[in-house]
């Protein structure tokens, strides 16, 4: 079974500065392999393992997402080859050109019969990536998926969704985006990553894969920093404080 | 039972200027290296901000200040004196500071990465995301235990030097006896925050254009009496700023370091430069301050210390130099590490030679020079009472009351008689000052 | 393009008057393409001026229909999409985004029609910015659903069964009791995080839910990695976002991801016993303390509890 581990690199919104104007300063960002995204190397790792299969590694995004540094953080973790596309037309690109360009690079890497990805992003957190990837592919798309097994020639997926779990049996190719608490992701010790860096890397041209052009064009045309709603923020410390915090609810009408 | 063969030449633990100037020397003197560091990014766990005497780094990397990531040259140096509620400053700016490599602002997330992907160039093994957890040791051919490789969780890797470039404190020295906990009063404590504000404000503020910046010393009531002092450094858009506390002093007042940082923020002589600014970035550092008396051992068999984690840093009171002397204590180690290994000889005889290499460098050097200035500073009369007096002297310079203008030793002679200073301290830390500085 | 019709997509949703009141902002009439029950049909044919039915999924799930959706949705060529938030719906847009081209656009608060599409105000980055996008094309937008049905007049839900993915099928369907009321709705909502250090706690925390006549709410890691609260009640970006009269975190640090939930609470109330907690920069009142004092004397105090 070949399977594709599609993971983010990119950096905690902790870390990027917005300006007074709402633009975004990331020269400070670190990043890294996006939180939740080692969950789907696990997840790939062990149905691999299960079934005699291999976990490709796959990235896209701008020029800087491909690093020695880069490579080594995914490799580590239980990868056996990464394809990278590092294009820094792919500067800011929305969700839809990202998945478009993974569909390309899935098509390209050919045979594939699960896409596995993270629930969502750590900057962008909307889990639409993985979604719009199926879409595009022309895939079954399923997200929360919880856990995933081989059986009866094809997958036992079971999901956790908000009414409950459901349980499924997958003949086709899919995209599975798991839920961040799927499984406990392995920790990259100095072997793997030394392992890492004699892993095989595929860095794949923007201009080489089949990417169509996008049917909506978007221009920003203001930025804001969202208002924090004006709070109060009242500290109240000490014995009374307690007291204080009714007194000042039943003032404010808030209770 | 032979030893298995090593994984790599040398292990470089620890990715500050130290480590990954170490590291960059060793591959470029063609031996493999591995350089670990803990940060899942290079200086993601080091505190930005400061200033970089650049002269060494430049040696290193020629016109570095071009090509690294550096914020602002220093073409102004002030020092402020305040009191609960002035602030008087001597200001020097000069065409020799801007000279391009003397000393410049850098910001740590964004320098740490440079250097260590210029290791990474020279051949280096970068290994981010790992903490060692403790250096391995074996009996070496001297019959005394021998560093060979560090442990990481489960597994292990084997060098046949490990050179501990780990910051203040040094956990892998220490773990192994080499280094003793250095007493209190001998460290103290740094807080440093980025505070963000437009360029222009910066600029408007501190009174620098283009790629000038400045830098300040601030000394006096900003401290609530505890032993230290702060700075204020211009970066491009945002500055950095931070007090450094005596641990001894700081532990008898009872207050909390972040607590005496705050009230430090606030202060009206410094609030002005911070105001409408954003704290982006904020954290506390252990620095070590007993100057030379913390230069203990820095080697032995199998293992070298250098940068901060062999104590070589300068604490003038007020503000902290470190890195500078890190890059130079991994130039003096990078040469004596290989010197050793292309000799055969990696116990603590053979590693003597980052020892001779270091004392003829400019790092002991300046150690020596600076040797008096912990003690120096040590007059807590530095803190306190001298703010109040320069306060004194320029208050009645300035104050344009009716009174005909007095010469300007009558008033210094006049804030005298109201200082609890006497001359005869102030004659006698005057020269000790002049000697520790 | 049609740019008198807005589509609207249903993945079983209930009520679906968030989606449909976006849509009208677009064009003057909407259409809903529903994948569920008759009764999710049956709801949206309340809402909407058009209803097409595909059908009942039965023993698939509704992101088989995903690839069905986008060839009816294409085939009408609308000005513009508007589908919820859910998984399954993110699934059905993510196919149309797909098949059109163009981006799914989250986080919206307002739309506006344009010459050449629209100009649509959305949260980007996790909320830490907001943007003013000019969209040149057709705009795919995931929002709230809203909670409660339409109850206007309904019109006549057209049938048109579609063919969804082969080869998937459910096997098992293992239903989540629900814990509590709904959180959409409640004026006043307790959320506890991680402060919280044993799940028998939470006793503490209900006694406080009561004694406000609240619902309880949790931060992720509460719900997702321990499970000591159900996942349908953590607030944040992943999670629910509220909007009660008073809220209160305990136990909460206030990161980004969690706070973003509940930006249009009345009154946000923290306990928290780190003072630097960034919670405290984002409330109107902070109690600095443990929660295993503050939590009981706020109860008591309150007139609830033991
Ligand atoms: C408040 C303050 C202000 C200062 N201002 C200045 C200034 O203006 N100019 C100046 O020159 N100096 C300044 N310094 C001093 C300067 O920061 C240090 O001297 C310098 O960082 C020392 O560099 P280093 O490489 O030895 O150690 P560090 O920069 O501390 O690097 C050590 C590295 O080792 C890593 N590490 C530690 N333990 C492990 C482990 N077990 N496993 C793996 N990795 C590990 C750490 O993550 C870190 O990246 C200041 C210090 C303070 C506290
Ligand atoms: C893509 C993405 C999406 C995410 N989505 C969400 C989301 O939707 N919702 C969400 O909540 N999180 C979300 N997160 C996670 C989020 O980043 C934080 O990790 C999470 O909100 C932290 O939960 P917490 O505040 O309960 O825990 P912590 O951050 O660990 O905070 C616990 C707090 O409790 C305090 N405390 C400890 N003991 C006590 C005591 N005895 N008394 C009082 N206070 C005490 C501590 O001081 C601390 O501030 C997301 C993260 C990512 C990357
Ligand atoms: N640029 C990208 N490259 C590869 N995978 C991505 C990328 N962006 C998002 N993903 C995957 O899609 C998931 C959801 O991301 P998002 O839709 O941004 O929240 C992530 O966890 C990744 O697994």
């Amino acid at each position: 079974m070949k399977i594709v581990v599609a993971y983010k690199w990119a950096p905690n919104p902790q870390d990027l500065e917005v300006r007074p104007d709402g633009t975004v300063d990331a020269g400070r960002a670190k990043p890294a392999v996006s939180e939740y995204d080692p969950v789907a190397f696990e997840l790939a790792r062990r149905l691999a393992d299960a079934t005699g299969g291999e976990v490709v590694g796959l990235t896209v995004g701008p020029a800087a997402i491909d690093t020695p540094l880069a490579r080594k953080a995914a490799l580590s973790r239980g990868l056996d080859r990464l394809v990278v596309v590092a294009d820094d037309a792919l500067v800011g690109a929305d969700s839809t050109r990202l998945a478009v360009v993974l569909a390309a690079a899935v098509r390209g890497i050919g045979d594939v019969d699960v896409v596995l990805t993270g629930d969502s992003s750590i900057d962008v957190a909307e889990g639409q990536v993985p979604l719009t990837l199926a879409g595009h592919l022309g895939w079954l798309g399923l997200a929360r998926v919880a856990a995933v097994e081989a059986a009866d020639g094809g997958l036992v997926v079971e999901r956790d969704l908000p009414a409950g779990v459901s349980v499924l049996h997958v003949a086709g190719p899919v995209v599975l985006a798991a839920t961040a608490d799927a499984v406990v992701p392995r920790v990259a010790g100095m072997k793997d990553i030394l392992a890492a860096a004699k892993k095989p890397v595929e860095a794949l041209a923007l201009a080489a894969l089949d990417v169509p052009a996008p049917g909506t064009a978007l221009t920003t045309l203001a930025t804001a920093r969202p208002s924090q709603g004006e709070r109060r923020r009242v500290v109240l410390e000490g014995p009374t404080a307690v007291a204080d915090l009714v007194a000042a609810l039943d003032l404010a009408g808030a209770r | 039972m032979t030893s298995p063969e090593p994984d790599f030449d040398v292990i470089v633990v620890g990715g500050g200027p130290a480590g990954a100037v170490a590291a960059h020397q060793l591959a470029t003197a063609g031996l493999s290296v591995v350089l670990i560091e803990r940060g899942e990014t290079p200086g993601s766990k080091n505190l930005s901000g400061g200033v970089l005497y650049g002269r060494v780094l430049d040696q290193v990397f020629p016109g570095f200040a071009q090509e690294a990531p550096v914020e602002r040259r220093i073409t102004r140096h002030v020092t402020t004196f305040l009191t609960p509620d002035s602030a008087v400053s001597l200001d020097y700016r000069g065409g020799p500071l801007a000279d391009p490599v003397n000393a410049v602002t850098v910001l740590r997330a964004k320098l740490d990465p440079w250097l260590v992907e210029r290791a990474e160039e020279a051949g280096a093994f970068v290994m981010p995301g790992v903490r060692v957890d403790e250096l391995l040791r074996e009996p070496g051919p001297h019959g005394r235990p021998q560093v060979v490789g560090v442990r990481a969780g489960d597994d292990e890797l084997r060098a046949r030097v490990v050179v501990a470039a780990d910051g203040v404190n040094s956990f892998l020295a220490r773990s192994i006896g080499l280094r003793p906990q250095p007493p209190e009063h001998h460290l103290a404590v740094g807080v440093k925050a980025v505070v963000r504000l437009p360029r222009e404000a910066v600029e408007d503020r501190f009174g620098v254009s283009g790629d000038d910046g400045a830098a300040h010393a601030i000394v006096g009531d900003c401290t609530h009496g505890i032993g230290g002092g702060g700075f204020l450094y211009t970066n491009t858009d945002s500055l950095s700023v931070g007090v450094v506390l005596r641990l001894d002093d700081l532990l008898r007042s009872g207050r909390t370091a972040i607590e005496v940082f705050e009230d430090y923020l606030d202060h009206p002589g410094l609030a002005p430069y911070l105001r409408g600014g954003e704290i982006a970035e904020y954290g506390s550092h252990l620095v070590a301050e007993g100057g030379l008396a913390m230069v203990g051992d820095v080697h032995t068999d199998g293992l070298v210390v250098v940068g901060e984690a062999a104590g070589l840093t300068i604490n003038s009171g007020l503000t902290v130099r470190g890195m500078d002397l890190a890059v130079g204590s991994a130039l003096a180690a990078a040469t004596g590490v290989a010197e050793a290994i292309a000799a055969g000889d990696v116990s603590r005889d053979g590693l003597a030679a980052y020892r001779r290499h270091l004392d003829e460098s400019f790092v002991m050097a300046d150690m020596r020079t600076y040797a008096k200035a912990p003690a120096f500073l040590e007059r807590t009369g530095m803190y306190g009472a001298y703010g109040e007096l320069a306060a004194d002297l320029f208050r009645d310079v300035f104050s344009l009351d009716t009174t005909p203008r007095r010469h300007l030793a009558k008033v210094a002679l006049g804030a005298f008689k109201r200082s609890p200073v006497t001359v005869r301290q102030l004659v006698s830390d005057g020269w000790a000052g002049v000697r520790a500085l | 393009m049609n740019s008198n019709q807005s589509w609207v997509v249903v993945a079983d949703e209930p009520a679906v008057t968030g989606l449909v009141t976006t849509a009208r902002e677009l064009a003057p009439q909407v259409v809903a393409v529903v994948v569920g029950s008759r009764e999710a049909a049956d709801a949206a044919a309340r809402a909407a001026d058009r209803v097409v039915w595909l059908g009942e999924p039965g023993q698939v799930p509704v992101e088989a229909y995903a690839a069905a959706v986008a060839d009816v949705v294409a085939a009408a060529a609308p000005a513009a999409v508007v589908g919820a938030t859910s998984p399954a719906a993110r699934a059905l847009l993510g196919a149309v985004a797909a098949r059109l081209g163009a981006p799914v656009l989250s986080n919206v608060q307002q739309v506006e029609a344009a010459a050449d599409g629209a100009v649509v105000t959305h949260a980007v980055l996790g909320g830490l910015v907001e943007h003013r996008t000019g969209v040149a094309g057709v705009p795919v937008l995931a929002v709230d659903a809203g909670a409660v049905p339409a109850d206007g007049p309904a019109v006549t839900v057209e049938e048109a069964p579609a063919t969804p993915f082969a080869g998937v099928t459910v096997t098992q369907v293992r239903p989540r009791e629900r814990t509590g009321g709904d959180l959409g709705s409640a004026r006043t909502v307790v959320a506890i995080g991680r402060g919280l250090r044993a799940e028998a706690d939470l006793a503490i925390v209900t006694a406080l839910t009561e004694a406000l006549g609240g619902e309880l709410a949790c931060s992720r890691p509460l719900a997702e990695g321990v499970d000591w609260v159900s996942k349908d009640r953590y607030i944040g970006i992943s999670g629910q976002r509220v909007s009660p009269d008073l809220y209160l975190a305990i136990g909460i640090s206030g990161q980004l991801q969690h706070m973003v939930g509940v930006r249009g609470a009345g009154t946000v109330v923290a306990i928290n016993s780190d003072k630097d907690a960034p919670v405290f920069a984002q409330c109107d009142y902070g109690i600095v303390g443990d929660l295993y004092d503050v939590v009981p004397a706020l109860t008591a105090a309150l007139g609830g509890g033991a």
